[in-house]
């Protein structure tokens, strides 16, 4: 839609992106079992400070090479959903935090584009959202690249069908929240020590008092928060974009063409006129 | 009244990083607090906006430390001097060292950050990312995220009102709260879901995906000697944490 029709493509910038792409999801991987292998000893005496300085700096190079190499293959439709995106983590992640729930609710946005707009979106989304966030929270900041995941692989669940019935949803969140929740805990431990709202302290502070280390303790909490939201969040945005006209979903392509809302995709009245997927 | 804009925004955020990164590096409580005492606080003070950035601050940093401190100073099974027996609960003098230390990292890291972002002029910073030939995607999602946030909120706002005057009362149970959340959101999700396949079309429309450098309609404020001291601090601090870093390994 948006790629020019008198204009040749450029395809001599496909390699570095692809690159970019590489190096940032590498750097990602290598940063977190960096940490989880070689540190967790380190955490209970000597609090290192290059642990710390790893997990920023991995996490958040990582987040930036990603979104370098996503952002100009994107098209204009995904480009512009993208700030709803953003805007909507933002202020539904404030509100949640002040209140001090046990779930976060900050990644309805990036689930939102990952769902319409694909899983690249989807983590250039949840990356940028965090570094925006980071101007008026800067604990936001180094949670980066672990929202960067969840936007991506909701986006993968989408396109492999999680949103096409709405009992499908909750499973996938699970499993994404999960796999977040294990990506947070070692950025919250190493870079300032674990601290959260109260109600995620709270859980920390049960499994401290049973003896866990704090990055096993916070490991856990994430597992379990991270699931516990992402749960409430999948099933939130399944049934916003159900609830879409389908004029809305029909201006991405990928919603189109994954038929990512199974027969709400808006293709039964061009393809399947007597193929019985009319509901 | 804010305050007389000395530096490009671009060098401002640029330092906060840096000095955060060097509260990283060096690690110690004594120069958290130094830089804290000496650095955040005048920072403030001189902002021109003290009251702002300092209930912000509170806001954000309060109830973090409130909560580390209870945390670490309640449950730390590593601690070794036991000062108050509760029970599950021991207050142990490494929790509580452990929490000072964490605490003061968590001021500086949001005192930084927070007074460089509530006194950035963000037009002009993505002015400069703009003359600076930074990718004009990046420029356009992050100035129109900053755009969208207040208004988002305040169309989460209405619709509630609205909502609320049609009959919505917040439950007690956790499905009556996800119910309240989806008559709020699913209303602001389509009509900002509008607002952006307009966008979309007005932006095709003028050309937003072809290629080529773009003008900034704001001059330029950074000038070459600010570039070459934004390298200058880069590799300054970087010297500094590798030798640091290294000498901490040797010893």
């Amino acid at each position: 839609m948006s790629s020019s029709l008198t204009l040749p493509a450029d395809r001599t910038t496909e390699r570095p992106r692809r690159l970019l792409l590489a190096l940032g999801g590498a750097l990602i991987v290598a940063t977190y079992l960096f940490l989880v292998i070689v540190q967790p000893t380190e955490i209970a005496g000597g609090m290192g400070s290059a642990a710390s300085l790893v997990s920023l700096f991995g996490f958040l190079g990582g987040g930036a090479l990603l979104v370098g190499g996503i952002l100009p293959m994107l098209t204009t439709s995904s480009l512009v959903i993208m700030p709803l995106g953003i805007a909507l983590n933002i202020a539904i992640g404030q509100v949640a935090g002040s209140l001090g729930l046990q779930i976060y609710l900050d990644a309805i946005g990036t689930v939102l584009v990952a769902v319409l707009a694909g899983p690249a979106a989807g983590a250039a989304t949840g990356a940028l959202s965090n570094a925006v966030w980071g101007l008026f929270n800067p604990f936001a900041l180094p949670f980066a690249a672990g929202a960067a995941l969840i936007g991506l692989l909701a986006g993968l669940a989408a396109k492999h069908g999680a949103f096409r019935r709405v009992y499908l949803a909750p499973v996938a969140g699970l499993v994404v929240g999960a796999i977040g929740g294990l990506v947070a805990a070692p950025v919250a431990v190493f870079m300032f020590g674990a601290a959260g709202t109260f109600g995620t302290n709270a859980i920390i502070a049960v499994f401290r008092s049973m003896g866990d280390k704090l990055l096993v303790a916070a490991t856990k909490q994430g597992l379990l928060s991270d699931s516990l939201d992402k749960i409430v969040v999948f099933v939130v945005v399944a049934l916003i974009v159900y609830a879409l006209p389908q004029r809305a979903v029909r201006q991405f392509p990928f919603a189109r063409t994954h038929r990512v809302l199974g027969a709400r995709s808006g293709q039964r009245a061009m393809t399947t006129a007597g193929a019985g997927s009319v509901r | 009244m804010p305050r007389r804009r000395i530096l490009n925004p671009l060098t401002e955020l640029l330092a906060a990083v840096l000095l955060v990164v060097l509260v990283l590096v060096v690690n110690r409580w004594e120069f958290s607090l130094a830089v804290l005492l000496l650095v955040v606080v005048p920072a403030v003070l001189t902002s021109g906006r003290v009251r702002q950035i300092g209930l912000a601050v509170l806001l954000i940093a309060g109830p973090l430390l409130l909560s580390s401190l209870l945390l670490h100073g309640l449950f730390f099974p590593e601690g070794r001097t036991v000062l108050l027996d509760l029970g599950p609960a021991r207050v142990t003098r490494e929790g509580l060292a452990f929490a000072a230390v964490m605490g003061l990292r968590m001021s500086v890291f949001t005192g930084v950050l927070l007074t460089a972002a509530m006194t950035l002029d963000v037009p002009e910073l993505l002015a400069t990312m703009t003359h600076r030939r930074w990718n004009r995607k990046l420029v356009f999602v992050v100035g129109s995220a900053v755009g969208l946030i207040p208004h988002v909120a305040l169309r989460a706002q209405q619709i509630t009102r609205a909502q609320q005057a049609r009959g919505l009362v917040l439950g007690r149970g956790p499905v009556a709260r996800v119910r309240a959340l989806l008559t709020v959101t699913t209303p602001l999700v389509i009509g900002l879901l509008v607002d952006a396949s307009e966008r979309n079309r007005m932006l095709g429309a003028r050309g937003f995906s072809s290629p080529g450098p773009r003008t900034s309609y704001l001059p330029d404020t950074d000038t070459p000697r600010q570039r070459a001291a934004r390298r200058a601090m880069v590799v300054g601090v970087g010297l500094f944490s590798v030798l640091w870093l290294g000498s901490g390994v040797l010893a």
